[in-house]
């Protein structure tokens, strides 16, 4: 049954088994039954039969013994059961009690024996109607008596238990297939409830474990919540290591950083030589400083230790406030659309956002040349210019996965950046519940990171439901 | 007069760092390897300003920032790791005023140290005694009074109550509360705000979890109810 029904559902297939069992079972013991009952009516049927016609065989000898018998009258005494019918033959005459049995309706061999003076019982056909005909030579009055038996009647007992059988048999059959049905339901049911608890540990919920009171199902439970702790606590370790790491680099960094400054504040009293060693050691310190903030900040959004911390603010103030502290060089251009709307941010990750995307025109376009608030449909574009070469259409969708510079990628040297911070961007954006592309349009290489506003209403965000990007829940503090 | 500023971190590559650069700033530097170190030299030499890492071993910072609160209200500036642990609220709740973020540039820092200690001028029109139900609170002096009590606040609370005190009845934004209370140019942490408010609001009111003096105005910021 394996392969040939594997395709179907474990359920189903119980089901089916139980259906088949019980249709084998009902079946076999339905005809077991019917062949048993048949036998027995059949016997018992001929057994009278016999006997009265005997009976009766007698009674037409002692008869025909007195000098003036009365055939047709003494075939109307005669004691019959229902449905029997009699036919005498005496000296090559032949009488008979109804008109539809006579001599020619007897079969010819049961005749022929009978009349040459042997007892026979023979079953025959009269029109569909199974019949007995049971003949006795009487010869001592040079008669011979016959009797038919008509046995129509049992075939019709026979076939109403026949019916009354199958139907059982169909009965049965069905109620194989519920109880298989139900019984694989309940079977089933605890496997329901691992997958509801795998579920919900994959939403995040990551205390959920599964009862162990069932003694059955004990060793599965105790080896899925054996599970559960192990994962929560893969990502403690994770983490706690991450947030070891993140001191172990921050704390040189800062060090670093502060004596650096105390370098370039005093940079007069170096010779030339060396403030030049020191203005590399400056932009690799940035540049560096800026790496291990995106790598650190990568592993949390991995680790799933990444916080929002959102408020809300205007937009007009926010891409102001995000075209200075990322660095853009131009000025905010605010569409009068959005200026006052609203959105809700983790102001600390939007700056991230901007100045990651600022780095990215300054590296591979040669700046930005337009930073801009837009309104579309419901939703706030924040988007950051360049007129760069611009990102190759097949490279588009793949620009904000991590490492990948795509056609860039050859033209390694003095403006190679993390390879993260792109990434970055995209996993911030999703964060806020927003969405993150790369488009050419009026010659321009267009940046879009485009928000939900926080003060939109609610039917005006359904209108624009297939723009809204991935389900995934917004984490809100 | 040069200010004093006390940095308490573990590492002693930093501390000497930080020393140079402060130095260069213009500031008289004082340093602390330990909590209770900090709190030691504190009691002999209070300093004017605290850079307190919250990473110390022993007793850790947040300890040690209630110990120094205890004694003084001097501004307390905590260095964290990260910007969205729970160790921001966790050292905003246990007396800090505000927060950096490591590696941070000394320069941005000497900055906003020097914007802390500035701030305690006020507007000319600030009438002498700014009142609201059973609250007093004089500007001037630098007291707030609760029936008749006097009650004590840091700098910063102290701020940030007259900045509410004295325009009763008007919301005031978040962005403008640090603009005005810590000096951030608008992109602050509303943390600041929304900490030291729940601070303030143990000080100076009956029932700090049902408010009747400062009010929050959801999605707007806060104002005091004249």
């Amino acid at each position: 049954m394996g392969s040939r029904f594997s395709h179907l559902g474990l359920r189903s297939r119980v089901t089916l088994a139980f259906a088949l069992g019980a249709l084998i079972l009902s079946a076999s013991m339905g005809a077991i039954t019917y062949l048993a009952a048949r036998q027995v009516i059949i016997q018992q049927r001929k057994t009278s039969a016999l006997h009265q016609a005997y009976v009766n065989a007698s009674l037409v000898r002692s008869a025909l013994r007195s000098p003036t018998p009365r055939i047709p009258e003494l075939l109307d005494s005669l004691d019959t059961l229902p449905g029997s019918r009699s036919v005498l033959e005496r000296r090559g005459q032949w009488f008979a009690t109804s008109i539809s049995i006579g001599k020619q309706a007897l079969p010819r061999l049961l005749r022929a024996g009978v009349v040459g003076g042997s007892a026979a019982t023979q079953s025959f056909l009269l029109s569909n109607t199974p019949e007995l005909a049971v003949g006795i030579p009487v010869p001592s009055v040079d008669a011979a008596y016959f009797e038919v038996f008509s046995f129509g009647s049992v075939a019709r007992t026979l076939r109403v238990l026949a019916l009354a059988l199958a139907g059982a048999a169909l009965v049965t059959t069905i109620a194989g297939a519920v109880i298989g049905r139900w019984l694989s339901g309940r079977a089933l049911r605890p496997l329901g409830t691992v997958s509801k608890a795998a579920v919900a540990i994959a939403g995040g919920r990551l205390d959920t474990r599964l009862p162990t009171d069932d003694s059955d199902l004990e060793p599965m439970a105790r080896s899925f919540n054996h599970m559960a702790d192990a994962l929560v606590e893969r990502i403690a370790r994770e983490a706690r290591f991450t947030s070891d790491v993140s001191h172990e680099l921050r704390s040189p960094l800062t060090t670093l950083n502060t004596s650096l400054e105390v370098l370039e504040t005093h940079s007069g009293e170096l010779s030339s030589r060396a403030s030049q060693a020191l203005a590399l050691i400056a932009t690799e310190l940035r540049r560096f400083g800026r790496m291990v903030t995106d790598l650190l900040e990568m592993s949390r959004v991995d680790s799933g230790a990444a916080e929002l911390s959102t408020e809300e603010v205007a937009v007009g103030e926010l891409v102001v406030h995000l075209a200075t502290s990322s660095g853009a060089g131009v000025p905010a251009v605010l569409d009068p659309a959005v200026a006052d709307r609203r959105v809700r941010v983790d102001k600390r990750r939007m700056e991230r956002v901007a100045a990651n995307l600022v780095d990215n025109a300054a590296q591979y376009a040669g700046g930005v040349t337009r930073f801009a608030a837009e309104h579309s449909a419901g939703r706030v574009r924040l988007v950051v210019a360049d007129r760069g070469p611009g990102v190759a259409e097949e490279d588009r969708s793949r620009i904000f996965e991590r490492f990948y510079r795509g056609t860039l990628s050859g033209r390694r040297g003095e403006t190679q950046g993390s390879g993260l911070g792109l990434s970055l961007v995209a996993e911030h954006v999703k964060m806020h519940g927003g969405r993150v592309f790369v488009e050419a349009r009026d010659g321009e290489n267009r940046f879009v990171v485009e928000l939900p506003l926080a003060d939109e209403p609610v039917r005006a965000a359904n209108d624009n439901a297939d723009n809204a990007p991935s389900g995934r829940e917004v984490p809100r503090r | 007069m040069s200010h004093r500023i006390m940095l308490v971190d573990d590492d002693a590559r930093i501390r000497t760092s930080l020393r140079l650069a402060f130095e260069d700033e213009g500031y008289e530097v004082v340093d602390a390897a330990s909590a209770e170190e900090a709190v030691d030299r504190f009691a002999e030499q209070p300093s004017d300003v605290v850079l307190l890492d919250l990473m110390l071993p022993g007793s850790d910072g947040f300890e040690c920032c209630r110990e120094l609160r205890r004694m003084s209200t001097v501004p307390i500036i905590m260095v964290t790791a990260r910007t969205d642990t729970h160790d921001v609220v966790a050292g905003l709740e246990a007396g800090a005023d505000d927060y950096v973020t490591k590696p941070f540039v000394a320069k941005e820092l000497a900055a906003r140290i020097r914007a802390l200690l500035r701030r305690s001028k006020f507007a000319e029109d600030v009438p002498e005694v700014l009142r609201f139900g059973d609250v007093e609170v004089a500007p001037e002096e630098g007291t707030v009074r609760r029936d008749g009590q006097e009650v004590h606040c840091t700098r910063t609370e102290f701020r940030l109550l007259c900045e509410l005190a004295a325009s009763p009845g008007k919301v005031i934004s978040r962005e403008s509360l640090l603009d005005r209370v810590w000096g951030y140019d608008y992109f602050g942490d509303g943390r600041l705000v929304d900490v030291h408010v729940r601070r303030l609001r143990t000080k100076v009111e009956a029932d700090p979890a049902n408010p009747s003096h400062i009010l929050t105005v959801r999605g707007m910021g806060y104002k005091l109810a004249p």
